[in-house]
């Protein structure tokens, strides 16, 4: 079941690819287990830059959330230095209606609109919340340093 | 050698032979005495002429003397050898100066060896001539250098006093008491029987001097209060011996009881705050109601010289006292309701008499308002015994004496008006009959003189036969007066009223059909809501008991029309249904509601007034106790499993004829009848032996005795026995019943009575077993649709009504989630709730352990507590309660008795064969054997050894539990090539199996096929584990066959078994669900998102929407909108891509074919009730079976069923936790404002350590979102737990703690104290909990 479904969401984004973001799975040989681009967003410090997000689905996917992580390093309050992103429809809010399109369409919002009161790494989040202009040139910093090779 | 003797006796009398002349000849005496034959001597020694020669030589010499040397020591020993031998000269030589002579040289206290000997003469003689030498003062100089004498010489010392002190009457009470000071210091010593010879000294000391202040006021002089005090001041009294403390409270009450001055010194010392402790810890115990005995005579004592000197001049001093003490009254008033025998409630009724006696009228009022004394008093007048009424009647009516206006309005509302009224025509009632029959058979236990000193009282009982009467009449006659002068309306009338009107609104509803009327719905429901918040709080137990609620409300909820009602086919019986979980939604969901601003849950409440109204049917639980059997187990002792009675009770039953039974023969014969046997078993017997014909039937014999019939459901001996002792509201077995020969009669059983409720209730259960939703068939629903509780049980007992709504609340407590989601889906469905993402169940049920009954437990640990319970003394309610209302005992109560039962139902061959041949090797060994045999030889009895290797050790246990599996002894383990033995390996062994397990990999649990390996190649699931459903088709899948799944679970169940039975610990998280299969419950879809809270959820919401399809489909009809809104979340249920295998494991087919079968809208349904068989029942069938099979192979597994899902986990898996330990700070984090020595952070922890099981699993949950640890524990959690404080603005105590589950943060404000951090800790874990299933 999990593998017909995958396999109609890698069909769905290749019909119909999602703006700013594009993914498949690594081999042909693996369908559970993909790579993501993510283009950073232009409104947003991360603009320019071009972050990878591994995903990998579990057995029964999709009553159990896929697991996502950012390969590329980024500055972001709900993001930490493994990448492991603090998103709830990843946890909790996951349900089956979703896809791994509307997933990274989520993860692209959230790097335009960090949610520093439920932060991963809590010293971006102080950051982001008392200097905000400090934190826009940090994760600047680091999309042309990591993102952009 | 008689010859020696004279040489002695001449070499003695030699005046002018020096010392050593002297000496030498007594060291002969002293070996010819201690080798010669007692008889022998008696013929040859001149008694009188050595004892009055020898205490000469022990005098001291005069000063300036020459020094005697040996002598004395010589002349001492001799003493003491003589009257060891032949203590029958003792009197002689005490005659003869002897004893002073000794005394003397003991307060000398030259020589430490001469001392000792003067102790070991003094020792026997002291027991032969107890007077003299209490007029001689040896006690005191008995303990004179007690320090310097050898551990047994100090023994030979206070058993000489205790001698002395026993029999010492009230003219030697003041030489006695020269050896108080001496003994009190004592008193301060470190080994504790020295500690406790001293205790019993100084009480039988105290016991002497009763009555005498002047004694006592001396005995105070020594400090012995202080001393006493000391050893009980913080907590000291729990870790005294058994013996050390009753001793202590002993001797403070005879103290006490005589000397003001002593009392006044101990309330100056605290004593009432020390009480308060006790009292508290005991009560909660439950198992230490000997002690709360002791405690309430203590108290009884210490009023009494407050009593004595006269109200009207009491000291300001002795009104403080009072004070004190009135702090106590709630605390004696819950002991006096819950106490499991009457004796007990007696002292506290005899106590609170006083106290009320003693105390002011304001002060009174103020108690009514703390302790509710009136209500306590209505429950008391509820009682049979009789010596209980009439002391509350006395209380009573000195209440009404103090403050009349006040006293009166509260009896009335709570009800003690009503039970005088009751009494006194039940008084009459009983004077009338009596007159007819003229004897009174059974007469009450007299416990007038329970609280004397004085235990030699042989007066008669002081209530006579028409005190009550005359006692409740007088009382009434007082409220006549009142009722004169007062007419002004009460409220209370106005409460009973609306209650009364309620109820039989409730009761009007239960009888009509169900009704579309939305109006009258919404009217009763809002009646309904204005009656639990507002009145029910303030409603007195007696209103709520007297408006006939109980009743009602059974009757409301299980649509008591419908028993009535002939159902014929399961249409109705599905409406009907219906119509029952429509109410019972509509109860709990008010019923657990927290409504404006109050803390307690409507349903709190309730439960609180059903157990209070419990407490008044003290009388249908009687424990029987056996007079010879005393009390023998240690109350706080978890006994042991195998009981190993020589030879079991047994009853010698002569069996008649009933005189008018013409279709029987005569048997006349005495058949011994154990204990345990019912009638039933009799008739077996019996039958062959009297039947004329062939009768069919399965009850074909009626029993009775002295005309009345014999309960099948109870055992011959309790059928006796309670006949037998019927006036009796606790029964003590007399010696003479077991020698006693009892006649019973027998006659042909007429009407066989399969009687037709019982066969409609069948039919009702095979329709109920028809029905798709698996909840109903949980024993509570049937309960609740058969409106009556199952079994054998008397339904005109006052206590029915209330074990019958308790048992309902309880199940609808337990059941709070599933009716609510239940509801919340049928509102999907119906339109009312808009999304699926707002199908969330708002309530939490109330802590199970607010409905145990402390009155039953107390009574359970009682019966538990007599010696015959394993052999069959078990009262038929204890059973009944046992498995009808488990709920109403404590856990360790019900552990208790599981481990004294169990082994009734083992399955092994050595329990199966007849008692007496079970173990003939033991049975035929000869008594000089069992002598020799010590300890590793009685250990081996128990016990079985067995080897197993560590490189194989799943199949080393598996072999291990086909060869002892089922054996009654416990199993040892020992590591092969390892020395090892006993505890410790077993217990690695039992975590080592239980670990491997849960290894990835074998195919067991849920989580296996998790294509990341997880952490250390174990499964990990935060919310327990849960059998991995198998296909029925296939038997192999990724290398594992299903078959050695199937041996695995086998052996899983023989380990539970195993360590259930031998007290082991298991190390694996089973889930909550897992151990409802266990006990034989049913699970259901609401039982999924406990452990795999994702699926849980979506299945949840693919069921509300086929009930939403369903609704619309059925309406269709009228309007012309069909399949408006139908998707899932806005997405067509088609492009989900679902088939019909099972997530998770594509090649389990719900169907054949299921791989190719897509899901739509239109086998949505089909596909959820695939699932969910799949994952309960059919994928897990096999394992299940297997599990289950292989503990019945060692014991019933039904028997568990006394214990719920989370009593299990603790009996299982233990009450260790990784993180009770003092190493919690290691495994946390303390960041961003706090470190390890932060103030809050410091409560924080001790919080955490004082949490319970259920807290911590909350927590848990709460801040890692997983109830449940990984294995290792905390220390393994990734990332760690991690505190930081929390911004607030504003007051902090405002504020709430809040997690990130991500990180397994928790953000916790600094609050001002532990007391509300806790708080609100608790709150916000409720809170949490709340929504666990579907977080």
């Amino acid at each position: 079941m999990a593998l017909r479904r995958i396999v109609k969401e890698l069909k769905d984004l290749q019909r119909d690819p999602p703006t700013s973001c594009s993914a498949g799975p690594v081999s042909s040989n693996d369908m559970f287990h993909w790579q993501a681009t993510i283009m950073g967003p232009s409104d947003s410090p991360y603009s320019g830059g071009v972050f990878l997000v591994t995903i990998h689905f579990p057995p029964d996917y999709p009553f159990k959330p896929p697991k996502v992580a950012f390969k590329t390093k980024v500055f972001h309050p709900n993001i930490n230095s493994n990448g492991n992103i603090c998103l709830d429809i990843l946890k909790d809010q996951w349900s089956p209606a979703l896809t791994i399109s509307k997933v990274l369409l989520s993860i692209c919002s959230l790097l335009t609109d960090p949610n520093p009161d439920d932060p991963l790494v809590p010293e971006i989040a102080h950051m982001c919340k008392a200097d905000r202009t400090r934190y826009e040139s940090t994760a600047r910093g680091w999309t042309h340093k990591y993102a952009m090779g | 050698m008689a010859e020696i003797l004279l040489y002695v006796q001449a070499a003695l009398t030699d005046e002018a032979a020096c010392a050593d002349a002297h000496a030498a000849a007594l060291a002969t005496l002293c070996d010819t005495l201690a080798l010669t034959d007692p008889d022998v001597l008696l013929g040859i020694v001149d008694v009188a002429y050595f004892a009055a020669r020898l205490p000469g030589f022990l005098a001291a010499a005069a000063p300036g003397a020459v020094d005697q040397g040996d002598l004395p020591v010589f002349a001492a020993r001799a003493i003491a050898e003589a009257v060891d031998i032949l203590p029958q000269w003792a009197p002689t030589f005490a005659q003869h100066g002897a004893v002073e002579a000794l005394r003397d040289r003991l307060l000398a206290a030259d020589n430490i060896e001469l001392a000792e000997e003067c102790l070991r003469a003094l020792d026997k003689i002291s027991e032969e001539c107890p007077d003299q030498c209490l007029r001689l003062a040896v006690a005191a100089a008995a303990l004179h250098l007690f320090d310097f004498l050898s551990a047994s010489k100090q023994k030979v010392a206070l058993k000489i006093v205790a001698e002395l002190v026993q029999e010492c009457d009230d003219a030697d009470v003041p030489k006695a008491m020269e050896a108080a000071p001496a003994l009190c210091n004592l008193l301060q010593s470190a080994d504790n029987s020295i500690l406790e010879s001293a205790l019993s000294c100084l009480g039988m000391l105290a016991a002497d001097a009763r009555g005498k202040a002047e004694h006592m006021d001396r005995l105070c002089e020594s400090k012995v209060i202080d001393t006493a005090m000391g050893l009980l001041d913080k907590d000291g009294w729990k870790t005294l011996g058994d013996d050390t403390l009753p001793g202590i409270l002993g001797l403070l009450k005879h103290i006490a009881s005589a000397s003001e001055k002593a009392v006044n010194s101990l309330f100056d010392l605290g004593v009432c705050d020390l009480l308060k402790q006790m009292i508290t810890y005991y009560s909660r115990s439950h198992s230490g109601s000997d002690k709360l005995e002791m405690l309430v005579e203590f108290i009884y004592q210490l009023m009494r010289p407050l009593g004595a000197s006269g109200q009207e001049n009491a000291t300001t001093e002795q009104n403080a006292h009072i004070d004190q003490l009135a702090s106590i009254v709630t605390l004696i008033t819950q002991v006096a309701k819950c106490g499991a025998l009457s004796s007990v409630c007696y002292r506290c009724i005899v106590v609170i008499g006083n106290i009320v006696e003693l105390s002011t009228p304001t002060f009174l009022v103020e108690l009514q308002k703390t302790a509710n004394l009136s209500s306590f008093l209505t429950c008391l007048l509820a009682r049979k015994n009789r010596h209980i009424v009439f002391q509350t009647l006395e209380v009573s009516k000195t209440l009404l004496k103090k403050h009349h206006q006040f006293f009166f309005e509260s009896f009335t509302k709570e009800g003690v008006k009503h039970a005088i009224e009751t009494i006194q025509a039940q008084e009459k009632n009983r004077n009338s009959s009596q007159k007819l029959k003229k004897k009174n058979n059974t007469q009450e236990w007299c416990l007038c003189f329970e609280l004397d000193l004085d235990s030699s009282s042989t007066d008669g009982c002081k209530i006579e036969n028409n005190a009550i009467l005359n006692l409740a009449e007088e009382i009434k006659k007082s409220f006549v007066v009142v009722k004169a002068n007062n007419k002004s309306p009460h409220r209370f009338g106005c409460v009973l009223k609306f209650v009364k009107d309620f109820f039989a609104r409730l009761n009007r509803h239960a009888l009509t059909v169900p009704t579309q009327d939305l109006d009258l719905c919404k009217e009763l429901s809002d009646i309904s809501r204005k009656f639990l918040s507002d009145e029910l709080p303030s409603t007195s137990t007696f209103t709520f008991a007297k408006s006939g609620s109980t009743k009602y409300l059974v009757d409301y909820l299980s649509n008591g029309a419908y028993l009535k009602s002939n159902l014929n086919n399961c249409q109705d019986l599905a409406e009907q249904l219906k119509e029952v979980q429509h109410r019972l939604q509509k109860f709990t969901h008010l019923a657990l509601k927290v409504s404006n601003g109050s803390s307690v849950k409507p349903l709190e409440i309730l439960v609180d007034k059903l157990l209070d109204a419990l407490h008044m049917s003290y009388d249908s639980f009687p424990v029987i106790l056996s007079d010879h059997g005393q009390r023998t187990r240690e109350s706080t002792m978890i006994p042991l499993r195998h009981s190993t009675t020589q030879e079991s009770e047994l009853l010698d039953i002569k069996f008649v004829k009933a005189r008018r039974e013409k279709e029987l023969r005569s048997y006349g014969g005495v058949l011994p009848v154990s204990l345990s046997s019912k009638p039933g078993d009799i008739e077996a017997v019996l039958w062959p032996e009297v039947s004329k014909g062939n009768a069919q039937g399965s009850s074909r014999l009626m029993f009775s005795y002295k005309g009345t019939k014999l309960q099948p459901s109870a055992t011959i001996f309790e059928s006796l026995v309670r006949l037998m002792n019927a006036g009796q509201s606790d029964i003590m077995i007399d010696s003479s019943f077991w020698d006693e020969e009892h006649r019973i009669s027998y006659n042909r059983n007429k009407c066989e009575n399969v009687s037709s409720p019982s066969s409609c209730n069948t039919q009702l259960f095979a329709m109920q077993e028809k029905l798709e939703q698996s909840l109903v068939k949980d024993p509570f629903f049937s309960t609740l649709f058969h409106g009556r509780l199952p079994g054998d049980v008397d339904e005109s007992d006052p206590s029915y009504n209330l074990l019958l709504t308790l048992k309902v609340l309880e199940g609808l407590n337990r059941f709070s989630y599933q009716l609510s989601m239940d509801q919340q889906i049928c509102k999907f469905a119906e339109g009312y709730l808009r999304s699926l993402d707002d199908l969330k169940v708002t309530i939490s049920p109330i802590p199970q352990h607010q409905f145990m009954s402390s009155l039953l437990t107390n009574k359970l640990e009682m019966q538990m507590q007599e010696g015959l319970f394993e052999d069959g003394l078990v009262p038929s309610w204890c059973v009944y309660l046992v498995e009808t209302c488990p709920f109403l005992l404590s856990f360790s109560a019900r552990w208790k008795y599981f481990c004294l039962t169990v082994h009734r139902s083992f399955m092994g061959d050595e329990a199966s064969a007849p008692d007496g041949s079970s173990t003939p090797d033991e049975a035929s060994a000869s008594p000089d054997e069992e002598e020799e045999s010590d300890a590793p030889n009685e250990a081996s009895k128990k016990m079985k050894k067995h080897k197993v290797t560590r490189d194989n050790i799943l199949e080393s246990a598996a072999s291990m539990m086909i060869k002892h599996g089922s054996s009654t002894k416990t199993i040892e383990v020992v590591f092969q090539g390892e020395v090892g033995t006993g505890r410790g390996p077993t217990f690695e062994f039992y975590s080592t199996v239980s670990h491997e397990l849960q290894r990835l990999g074998i195919g067991m649990w849920r989580g296996d096929n998790a294509r990341k390996a997880g952490e250390n190649g174990f499964v990990r699931s935060g919310f327990g584990l849960f059998p991995q459903p198998w296909s029925s088709v296939g038997t192999s899948t990724r290398g594992i066959e299903l078959s050695d799944v199937v041996k695995k679970f086998k052996l899983l169940g023989h380990v539970v078994a195993r360590a259930l039975l031998d007290g082991r610990i298991l190390d694996i998280p089973l889930s909550k669900a897992f151990y409802k299969i266990m006990l034989g419950q049913e699970l259901d879809i609401y039982d999924i998102p406990s452990f795999d809270p994702e699926l849980g959820k979506t299945v949840m919401e693919f069921q509300a929407l086929v009930k939403r399809k369903k609704f619309l489909e059925k309406s269709s009809e009228k309007t012309s909108n069909p399949s408006a809104d139908l998707s899932y979340k806005n997405v067509r249920l088609e492009d989900l891509c679902l088939d019909f295998t099972l997530p998770g494991n594509s090649e389990y087919e719900l169907v054949p074919g299921g791989s190719d079968k897509m899901v739509t809208l239109d086998n949505l349904e089909e596909y959820v009730n695939l699932i969910v068989d799949a994952t309960l029942k059919g994928g897990i069938a096999k394992q299940v079976e297997a599990f289950k099979s292989a503990v019945n192979e060692v014991f019933a597994l039904k028997t568990l069923r006394l214990f719920d899902e989370e009593e299990m986990e603790r009996i299982l898996c233990g009450e260790q936790d990784s993180w009770a330990s003092s190493k919690l700070e290691d495994h946390i984090e303390f960041e961003h404002g706090y470190d390890a020595s932060s103030p809050p952070i410091k409560s924080f922890l001790e919080i955490l350590r004082e949490f319970e099981r259920e807290d911590q699993r909350a927590f848990l949950q709460f801040t890692t979102g997983a109830p449940q640890l990984p294995l290792g524990g905390l220390a393994s959690l990734d990332p760690k737990l991690t505190v930081v404080r929390k911004q607030c603005d504003g007051n902090v105590d405002n504020e709430l703690p809040s997690v990130n589950t991500c990180r397994h943060f928790i953000k916790l404000p600094p609050y001002s104290s532990k007391e509300i951090m806790k708080a609100k800790l608790k709150y916000a874990l409720a809170e949490g909990l709340g929504s666990f299933h579907l977080s």
